[in-house]
């Protein structure tokens, strides 16, 4: 495997939960109805009236280990793509749904095939998959105040951005 | 092809070559135009791909300067709002009664002959002012509505009276227009009554917050719950909802008793700083705190970081339009403005600001052909009729144009035409206009998809979307550009500007209307830029015009306070030349030349009275992430950000009534009753419950049905009290959105 992964950057700060990523990638990719390859939620801290809100923009973070990869009976979820990417063998896939359950960030999802999806990043090269030649995928393309970045990172920064995440989600959790 | 791994990836939209690679090589066709999916004067441009004929998608146009690429989720969901199962698709003529929804589709030519036949006759019985035509919002029809009403001779174009003109209007009259806010310089930025990320979060307000945020400004919001931009704020002052007033006489107070103004300034630009320094001594922030609910201490520390942090903009929102005190609410904050020296300076509120290289395109409004008695005819003013015409015409309030149809009074309104607005929906006193639909002589509605009330009309005409026509073209800043059609009209569908130019030719107002051509109409518009419309066209993502100077100018004030009004007498805006902070313009009309606290009909402090049925107060978000006002619940990628109505309400408050998150709940007031779910929200006042306006729509992709219009619905407007003497305010016809109700689970 490339030391060299292709990972997301989400940036709180500058997240105006706005949820343009989260159609952006359903209108460009024909994402079913009842399902979110990236979904955005709002993070409570704090009381009223000390209290105040975040943002987090989510999908698959094509993780470094992924524990959707090792909790897969099949062996239908890889990282064996270019840039590290992991992608969901459907032929292989038979909808236990292990990966949700194992997954800090729920982003497997199923529709009513029952066969697990998720974001690609747009870099599958399935026939589906637009070609976005030198530019972001339309999640990130389309985010009116750059809070979502693809950037191509090393194991370690993969690593941090993964984290950086969790932290994130964990913000509402200690509510 | 896949992506050449090992390649930057830069965060940026399409440009035009990109969107024309990127289609060619995806079998595509490729459109620049307009964004058509949000309110007032939609115009982020956008890159709209067709596949086998169908439009499926859209990307940010990077060459907009008002986007720069960015698209919000409306924008991108679109394809299914123009394919809905919801859209109109024949032009319509009623049947059976009104509200029974029967009806047999006619022929465009039939449908403008039925209503130029009956307003010809109209016209002849009762006069050309018993036609009232309603704008909402002001979109870029509403001059073409104006137009039509100056050539027919009617004043009647009916204003929501809760929406944007109530601050220019209360701006204008006391600092001579309404401000802008200098984000880019401000080290604090008070974000009062206002929502920059659900309205137009692509077009720069939101940007500009986020820019101003990294760099350190600091953030105050005001407003009764957070949202995203409360998120952002260093501060959140949790305000009782219509209370504005009273924060801002008490924030006057504390800066008037500790005196940090500009002396200087009001000194030589104010006039009645006197008068006003003894007025505010009767609001010290412990009444302030009784009223707003705002902690007397949280007061007293914004006005003081207000008036001492020199660069310091407000950025007052449309939260503050929707209450009896509105006006004054508003000139309290401009007088806020002026006496701590903060107008038209580095970082505060901006009178004048960057002027764009841009000529301006020729309005059609016909404005210089109203008349007194035109004025004097208005059936409701939305502001009084001295005052009119302001800001582009002479307005009639949206509301009261249905209660004429009831009430006669001064004459009833015979026939109304909807275009694009639900009046049943998107103002208060529901209860009211659905009597008044039922009496009114003739109704007409035109839209895109099902209305609320087409039910009552007596003609429908499904209208094309934006992405249907290639007309009009938008301008906004300094960027002009043509709107292209993406796809052929899907069924037997105009534009709502051809609506208009083909019923003015068959009344008789050809002349007016350019015999019915859009395209001499908008060459008419273009005229001050020497170009055609088929010219324009030839510039893809248009012409982006330099600014005249880079720099803002700052201090415009002998040109500002100098300005002459838009109404009929010309007499200036101030007639001292002077920030009117002792308003003798409105002295002289019979209101208060201070502003004062006046409370909602129904308020904890108002009415306590009412608080032992009714303990807590409910008001309602006038935008949202996933909408735009009262349409678009029937799109299915923005109906699952938002499925279901639901009231915000603090967990404390649910908890003591045993309901539950998520729980379908009964939400009753004096004046209706709402079933809902229930959001417990940590992030609004435990006295206060709030719901997004505009529900009734069902979604059929998502299964979801239609709500009640009235009661047992979800429709926020029949909740509050439409009561002439206490529901508005006297000046500018802002209509309260506040009253209180009980909550309890629905069993």
């Amino acid at each position: 495997m490339s030391d060299e992964q292709w990972g997301f950057i989400f940036n709180k700060d500058s997240c105006i939960q706005c949820h343009g990523c989260e159609v952006a990638c359903k209108t460009w990719r024909a994402v079913a109805l009842g399902v979110n390859w990236r979904r955005v939620i709002n993070l409570w801290s704090g009381e009223y009236p000390h209290i105040t809100c975040s943002s987090a923009s989510i999908a698959c973070m094509h993780c470094e280990e992924p524990a959707c990869v090792d909790v897969c009976p099949t062996g239908a979820v890889n990282k064996r793509g270019a840039g590290g990417i992991v992608l969901v063998d459907a032929r292989k896939c038979i909808g236990c749904q292990a990966c949700l359950d194992a997954c800090p960030f729920k982003a497997p999802q199923f529709g009513l095939d029952g066969v697990m999806q998720k974001c690609d990043m747009c870099l599958s090269g399935k026939a589906d998959a637009p070609n976005f030649s030198q530019k972001a995928p339309p999640c990130v393309n389309t985010c009116p105040t750059g809070a979502l970045a693809l950037r191509k990172m090393t194991v370690a920064q993969k690593k941090e951005a993964e984290q950086t995440m969790i932290d994130l989600l964990n913000i509402s959790k200690k509510r | 092809m896949t992506k050449q791994f090992g390649q930057a990836v830069e965060n940026c939209a399409f440009t035009l070559e990109e969107a024309k690679a990127f289609a060619q090589e995806a079998g595509e066709q490729v459109t620049p135009t307009f964004c058509a999916m949000c309110g007032p004067n939609p115009t982020c441009g956008i890159y709209a791909f067709v596949k086998d004929g169908r439009f499926t998608r859209v990307a940010g146009m990077l060459e907009s300067p008002l986007n720069k690429g960015g698209v919000c989720p409306k924008g991108h969901a679109a394809p299914q709002w123009v394919y809905s199962p919801d859209r109109l698709k024949k032009p319509l003529l009623r049947k059976g009664a009104k509200g029974e929804g029967l009806f047999q589709e006619i022929t465009w030519d039939e449908a403008i002959s039925i209503i130029a036949d009956k307003l010809q006759q109209q016209k002849a019985l009762y006069g050309p002012e018993s036609l009232a035509i309603l704008s909402p919002a002001h979109r870029s029809y509403s001059n073409y509505i104006r137009r039509f009403l100056v050539a027919h001779g009617s004043p009647n174009y009916g204003h929501s009276g809760i929406c944007y003109v109530q601050r220019e209007f209360a701006f204008t009259y006391t600092i001579g227009c309404q401000p802008r806010c200098d984000y880019k310089n401000a080290d604090l930025i008070i974000l009062w009554g206002r929502q920059p990320i659900y309205s137009g979060p692509a077009m720069g307000a939101a940007r500009s917050l986020v820019a101003a945020k990294r760099r350190g400004a600091k953030i105050i919001a005001i407003k009764p719950s957070v949202e995203p931009d409360v998120g952002m704020a260093d501060i959140w002052a949790p305000l009782r909802p219509g209370t504005d007033a009273a924060l801002a006489l008490s924030m006057l107070n504390v800066i008037v008793d500790e005196n940090v103004i500009d002396e200087k300034f009001v000194e030589t630009w104010c006039y009645g700083y006197e008068q006003l320094r003894e007025h505010v001594r009767k609001y010290p922030p412990e009444w302030g705190e009784r009223i707003s609910g705002v902690p007397a201490a949280q007061i007293r520390e914004i006005a003081r970081l207000y008036a001492t942090t020199k660069a310091a903009t407000i950025d007052l929102g449309n939260g503050v339009e929707h209450a009896p005190s509105s006006n004054d609410a508003i000139r309290a904050v401009a007088i806020l403005m002026a006496i701590t020296g903060h107008l038209d300076r580095p970082g505060g509120n901006l009178l004048v600001g960057v002027r764009s290289g841009m000529p301006s395109p020729k309005t059609v409004n016909l404005a210089g052909r109203y008349t007194q008695e035109m004025v004097d005819k208005l059936v409701a003013p939305e502001f009084p009729r001295v005052f009119q015409p302001f800001w582009g015409g002479t307005s009639s309030a949206y509301y009261r144009i249905f209660d004429s149809v009831l009430t006669e009074k001064p004459y009833p309104i015979r026939t109304i035409i909807a275009p694009g607005t639900q009046p049943t929906v998107s103002n208060r006193g529901s209860k009211r206009v659905v009597e008044a639909l039922k009496k009114v002589d003739f109704y007409v509605v035109l839209d895109v998809t099902r209305t609320a009330d087409m039910n009552y009309a007596d003609v429908v005409l499904p209208v094309s979307t934006p992405y249907e026509t290639d007309h009009p073209f938008e301008f906004r800043g300094n960027w002009l550009m043509a709107r292209n059609k993406v796809i052929e009209p899907l069924g037997d569908y105009k534009s709502m500007y051809e609506f208009f130019l083909d019923l003015g030719v068959r009344m008789g107002y050809g002349e007016d209307f350019w015999h019915g051509s859009i395209t001499d109409c908008q060459n008419y518009q273009l005229t001050p830029f020497d170009l055609t419309i088929e010219k324009l066209r030839e510039y893809p993502f248009g012409l982006i015009f330099k600014a005249k100077r880079n720099a803002p100018s700052y201090e415009n004030y002998s040109r500002v306070f100098q300005r002459r009004s838009t109404a009929l007498s010309r007499e200036p805006y101030l007639p001292q030349g002077k920030v009117a902070i002792y308003n003798t313009t409105f002295e002289r009309e019979g209101f208060n030349p201070l502003p004062e606290w006046r409370e909602p009909p129904e308020s904890i402090t108002g009415a306590p009275e009412l608080t032992g049925k009714y303990p807590l107060i409910l008001s309602d978000y006038h935008t949202s992430k996933a909408y735009s006002a009262a349409w678009q619940r029937n799109v299915p990628y923005l109906r699952e950000i938002q499925p279901f109505p639901t009231l915000h309400i603090h967990p404390a408050t649910a908890a003591a009534r045993g309901i539950k998150n998520h729980d379908w709940i009964i939400v009753e007031s004096s004046h209706g009753w709402m079933k809902v779910k229930a959001e417990l929200y940590p992030g609004i006042r435990p006295d206060t419950v709030m719901i997004l306006h505009g529900w009734w729509q069902g979604c059929r992709e998502l299964g979801f049905g239609d709500l009640p219009i009235l009661d047992g619905g979800a429709n926020v407007n029949i909740m509050y009290s439409v009561d002439p003497d206490k529901a508005f305010d006297p000046l500018i016809t802002a209509m309260s959105s506040q009253t209180l109700v009980e909550v309890r689970k629905y069993e």
